[in-house]
């Protein structure tokens, strides 16, 4: 890993709901060796409500984090899709836009904040996928025999591609599988998005895709969907029950973050990675690495 | 009032600082409406949507429910061949909506924006619960048991936020929004 | 009689627009339109204006204060007179309900809320005006 430093924005969801996902991160970060400082006083991204409001504003809520993380100096990094693309784009928009970065400065100025645009945003699958012969050495449990889906969703790729991923054909989540001892199955719903806060506005249409996501993965051989961001964990999972009651389906699919699968690898208990909190429990390859992990 | 501005160059008005090219640029290919993970659910496709704008339909385009299903997955931008960028087209007509508070009533998109962005604008942070109250009443019975056994769900897995969190500087952080919308008190 | 005075109206609605131009017209204005910021700005380097009329909330959020700012900011641009007319008590009701607009911090001559009295907007525009010809004198 050629940066070792990182300004951490965890997100509301990481919070609470996706508090798993933050115990994972934190853990894993630090058996790689990564230093993770959170943000100061962060605040929310604005997710996608904000942009269907006041586009000026949600630029705003996300320039204060880019800005606090360039006064410590250190590129930012968050786990959630969602904060990833609205930071990323925000970065994007203020560099070519200078009247938005000088507007934008003013209002910061309430904060004694300063946008200069020095800084790069990443989502933390990028910066762990950077490294696999690192990951590699670490992964001492390998999760032999475990099938996974790996699940990229929407944000983590699009609008925008990573600079050296391809943004319809990308491998890197599988790769970073393959590097924990896991089996990546060949997923090909892994690119369709998950209904994100439709589940909440448009409820019907977001079960069906949910359902769709579940029946794919069980199709590909998968014991367990691996994900990169809250929302499409809470959907895949929180709402599978939903989804059985609605379409008469039997689903019973394991989601768990990919941080929480790369942590088992590393023999790191898992209660350490909040296993445990999840509404379906681990399969059974995923039970063999947790009991060695509580050995290790 | 007669006026020369057509529907479509409204909208181009509204996206002027979105790099994409103007709905006038579609050739009608589908690739956004077959790409949709939502085509199913929305009442006009995102194709038929692009026509209906660029025919300058303001009225029916207005009355669309499509746009509210929109999920910003981007599939559509990424993907169609006209560097149109659909979804920053369903953010903006999103927007168009809310502003001039003209939207179907039994939408909760709207709603659920609108209380997102109080709790943002009045902590610096979500809060779910909060986010809770602007759909839960608009839910039937047996969704709104559903909902009560999921949320009983999360609150046994220690997943749901008892208290709201709130930034630290918050004073500045609201008179930093104050700078942006100059409205308040 | 003296010279047409030069107006421009930059606002995201063109019926707006086009109903206050129909007025400021008729009292012998000579009036542009732009219908977004980037146009308006376009419109402010080509021409010498003698007032604008500017509208808040256009394309991405509240982009007219925007552009007040950056005239505030210009040399060139720092003598003409600022009129505001927007709606963004109402546009934005459900966030800052009741709530007062307060554009203090940019330096406009006068605000007005839609929908504007024909009477009133004459009266503003021809003070504007002829403050900002005082001032050059």
């Amino acid at each position: 890993m050629t940066q070792k430093k990182f300004a951490y924005f965890p997100g509301c969801s990481l919070e609470k709901m996706a508090e798993s996902y933050h115990l994972s991160t934190v853990e894993i970060a630090r058996v790689m060796g990564m230093e993770l400082k959170e943000l100061e006083d962060w605040n929310c991204c604005g997710a996608t409500a904000y942009f269907h409001v006041d586009e000026l504003l949600a630029h705003t809520l996300c320039a204060r984090n880019l800005a606090m993380a360039e006064k410590e100096g250190l590129d930012l990094v968050a786990p959630c899709s969602g904060c990833y693309k609205n930071m990323h784009a925000c970065n994007a928009h203020l560099k070519k836009d200078h009247d938005l970065a000088d507007h934008i400065n003013f209002a910061l100025e309430e904060d004694n904040l300063r946008y200069d645009g020095k800084i790069k945003v990443h989502h933390l699958i990028e910066v762990f996928s950077e490294d696999l012969k690192e990951v590699k050495a670490k992964a001492t449990n390998p999760l032999t025999g475990l099938k996974v889906a790996p699940y990229y969703g929407c944000q983590i790729l699009r609008p925008r591609k990573f600079e050296h991923e391809n943004v319809e054909e990308p491998r890197y989540f599988e790769d970073l599988m393959s590097a924990i001892g896991a089996t990546p199955v060949d997923f090909l719903l892994r690119l369709r998005c998950c209904g994100a806060a439709l589940i909440i506005t448009n409820r019907q249409a977001a079960l069906s895709m949910v359902r769709n996501l579940l029946q794919n993965a069980l199709d590909s051989g998968a014991d367990v969907i691996a994900t990169a961001c809250p929302l499409c964990q809470v959907n895949l999972e929180c709402y599978q029950e939903m989804v059985n009651t609605e379409f008469g389906t039997k689903f019973s699919v394991p989601v768990f973050y990919f941080t929480q699968l790369m942590g088992l690898s590393m023999g790191i208990p898992a209660k350490r990675l909040g296993i445990g909190t999840e509404f379906l429990s681990p399969p059974a390859a995923m039970l063999a690495a947790c009991r060695k992990a509580a050995v290790v | 009032m007669s006026t020369t501005v057509t529907f479509s160059r409204e909208i181009a008005n509204l996206l002027h600082a979105a790099g994409g090219t103007p709905v006038s640029a579609c050739m009608q290919c589908g690739t956004c409406s077959g790409t949709c993970p939502v085509g199913d659910f929305m009442d006009v496709r995102p194709q038929r949507l692009i026509r209906m704008i660029d025919a300058g339909l303001k009225d029916k385009v207005m009355a669309t429910r499509a746009f509210w299903y929109c999920a910003s997955c981007y599939q559509c931008t990424v993907r169609c061949p006209r560097g149109i960028d659909i979804a920053e087209l369903m953010y903006g007509l999103k927007r168009y909506t809310i502003w001039k508070n003209q939207y179907p009533e039994d939408l909760i998109g709207p709603a659920f924006s609108e209380t997102f962005v109080k709790t943002i604008v009045r902590t610096g942070r979500s809060y779910e619960p909060v986010l809770a109250t602007s759909y839960f009443f608009t839910l039937g019975l047996k969704e709104m048991l559903a909902e009560a056994q999921n949320a009983t769900m999360l609150m046994l897995k220690g997943r749901l936020p008892v208290l709201p969190a709130r930034i630290k500087r918050l004073e500045n952080f609201k008179r930093m929004i104050k700078r942006i919308i100059p409205i308040g008190d | 009689m003296s010279e047409q005075k030069q107006l421009l109206i930059i606002d995201d609605d063109p019926d707006f627009a086009e109903g206050i131009k129909s007025i400021l017209v008729k009292a012998n204005y000579s009036v542009d339109m732009a219908h977004n910021p980037k146009e308006g700005w376009a419109a402010l380097e080509n021409k010498k204006y003698d007032l604008l009329l500017l509208d808040v909330m256009m394309g991405r959020g509240a982009e007219g204060i925007m552009i007040a700012r950056k005239l505030g900011k210009d040399t060139k641009f720092r003598e003409l007179p600022v009129l505001i007319i927007t709606s963004i008590r109402e546009q934005m009701a459900f966030l800052f309900p009741g709530g007062a607009v307060h554009p203090n911090f940019v330096d406009v001559d006068e605000l007005l809320e839609k929908p504007v009295e024909p009477k009133l907007l004459l009266e503003k525009v021809s003070t504007l005006i002829k403050a900002a010809e005082a001032k050059k004198k």
